[in-house]
């Protein structure tokens, strides 16, 4: 029988610079158990929604939509623990012959006695607020029956009441997804590594309190190098904007270049790398023209990823420069020749001091006990393997010795 | 492991066998002293170490680049797990009161892996403070001729 070829991918848990990203990306991330809550949060909102009179019969979908659809989402900006989550939910009947503001009015009134701290109504969708800290926008939209499946309209209004600026605007986040999904397939040794990872953590991450405990059975949380690129990309947009009130690149404008820099079989690092310089390379191209960066869906062109950032060259010029730096940066670790306790200065400027501490230190130990219990091999090269590394890119060749370290303290 | 000494031809042997990348050369023309140099990266940082051999004594590495980073205020010391001077440091990789090492030992299977050892320990150490590859450390340097 003939077996359909799949890329294994690498894993990043084998080679030390790409380890502490992807702890890093580990701190960030939406831990599967968050994950799970939120998928039980789509269905509870949909099941509050469908029990109300106005909104009986006329729901034709409820999907995720964003990081979410794609498995990127992360921490949002300005936080380690706080999630955005977005859901599309796709209206019919009564709902086709309102405007766009009526529309999320009646969305605010059938969610104002939800169970959650804060019900918000925003310009494109009304914004649950929990307890614990996760925002779950959800956003009406009306399906363009005649386009490709599940292109719609969604609503922009920003009241309290109809203006001029109040529209329906194109998108199809739902055909997105698709496409970065197609384009960034499971390759199966990075995501066993990363899910046995994340369950080898849970005794460990038991005892952090703000850490929820991992499901005994998970879905893979990280299923290509891509994606985990990405996600780092994002933390880095972040920690590059923390200080900055106004828009930032948005993060549907990256997974776009996620999606096309994506290949298969490649170190994180070098993903990093690749994401990175494929958008320099774009805001390059856009000034030698004089023009502002233009992303737009690849399956929609309508749905416009810039339409709200930059908003000028200057914009799109600072971000290129951020850029830059994590490039120049990267490319200077994986030559080795900077010095651990300026990479670590490095990487807490590139990704926020709080989780990389928290990577290197959860590095640290893993390296202590491995070294204490003999259980490491080295590569040719002079480097060392940890068991948890799967089938590495350098093999071993020889195999650890047990010894005590000792010395005088000067 | 018992046994006589291991010659240092047959130490040559074993470390160009292992380490290939090891640049062996004779302390000042004596067949009994050798020295190896190479370059390793345990784990983010390139580091060119130097190992020393005399029959009949105690290995030692010191890392010639780049220069070690010592962290003034550490409890385990401005620099871990080493032998004086501060500014010529031995990197002391075994407790000579456990047995760990003795001449009959391959420098290539004991002396170079502990090394690479310290220097992953020591990379992580600078990153977090904490020296998490164990140890102790004690009051004297000790007799060399025992160990043999």
């Amino acid at each position: 029988m003939n077996v359909p070829f799949q890329h294994q991918g690498l894993n990043p848990f084998d080679n030390a610079l790409d380890r502490i990203l992807a702890e890093i990306a580990l701190s960030v991330q939406l831990s599967p158990s968050l994950h799970e809550k939120a998928d039980g949060r789509y269905s509870a909102v949909r099941a509050h929604l469908e029990a109300s009179s106005v909104f009986a019969g006329q729901i034709e979908h409820f999907y995720p939509q964003g990081s979410m659809a794609i498995d990127a989402t992360i921490s949002n900006r300005g936080t380690d623990d706080e999630y955005d989550l977005d859901i599309v939910s796709q209206l019919g009947g009564r709902f086709r012959a309102m405007a766009p503001l009526a529309i999320l009015i009646e969305l605010e009134r059938a969610l104002a006695d939800y169970p959650v701290t804060k019900v918000l109504r925003q310009t494109r969708c009304i914004t649950l607020c929990y307890a614990d800290r996760m925002h779950l926008d959800v956003t009406p939209a009306l399906r363009i029956y005649d386009r490709r499946e599940r292109e719609s309209l969604i609503t922009h209004g920003k009241g309290p009441h109809p203006g001029a600026d109040d529209r329906f605007v194109d998108m199809n986040a739902y055909g997105f997804a698709n496409w970065y999904r197609e384009r960034t397939p499971l390759e199966i040794r990075l995501a066993r590594a990363f899910r046995d990872h994340w369950l080898g953590l849970d005794s460990a991450l038991h005892a952090e309190a703000e850490v929820d405990e991992v499901p005994d059975q998970t879905d893979f949380p990280v299923k290509n190098t891509a994606t985990l690129a990405l996600q780092l990309l994002k933390r880095f947009r972040n920690i590059c904007y923390v200080d900055y009130d106004g828009r930032m690149p948005p993060s549907v404008m990256l997974s776009y270049f996620a999606g096309m820099a994506a290949t298969p079989d490649m170190s994180l690092s070098d993903m990093l790398i690749r994401q990175a310089r494929r958008i320099v390379r774009a805001i390059e191209e856009a000034n030698l023209y004089g023009r502002l960066l233009h992303v737009s869906n690849p399956i929609c062109p309508d749905d416009v990823f810039t339409d709200r950032w930059p908003a000028d060259r200057r914009q799109q010029d600072g971000f290129a420069q951020h850029l830059r730096q994590l490039i120049s940066g990267l490319e200077i670790a994986k030559r080795g020749e900077m010095m651990p306790d300026r990479l670590m200065e490095w990487l807490r400027t590139a990704f926020g001091a709080r989780v990389v501490t928290k990577a290197a230190d959860r590095m640290a130990e893993a390296v202590g006990q491995a070294v204490q219990g003999a259980n490491q091999s080295y590569t040719r090269r002079g480097g060392l393997l940890f068991p948890a590394a799967g089938l590495a890119a350098a093999p071993a060749i020889a195999q650890a010795r047990p010894h005590t370290f000792y010395g005088i303290k000067i | 492991m018992g046994g006589g000494p291991l010659p240092i031809a047959v130490q040559r042997a074993h470390m160009a066998a292992r380490w290939p990348a090891f640049r062996f050369g004779n302390i000042g023309g004596l067949r009994q002293a050798a020295r190896w140099v190479g370059e390793v990266r345990p784990q983010f940082t390139r580091f060119t170490i130097e190992l020393r051999y005399r029959l009949l004594e105690m290995p030692e590495v010191r890392v010639l680049r780049p220069a070690l980073v010592c962290l003034p205020e550490n409890p385990e010391g401005k620099l871990p797990h080493v032998y004086p001077p501060a500014d010529d440091p031995v990197l002391c990789l075994f407790d000579p009161a456990a047995n760990e090492w003795e001449g009959s030992m391959s420098l290539a299977e004991t002396t170079l892996p502990w090394a690479l050892d310290w220097l992953a320990c020591y990379e992580l150490w600078l990153m977090t403070g904490r020296w998490t590859g164990g140890g102790r450390h004690g009051s004297h340097i000790p007799s060399l001729g025992g160990l043999i």
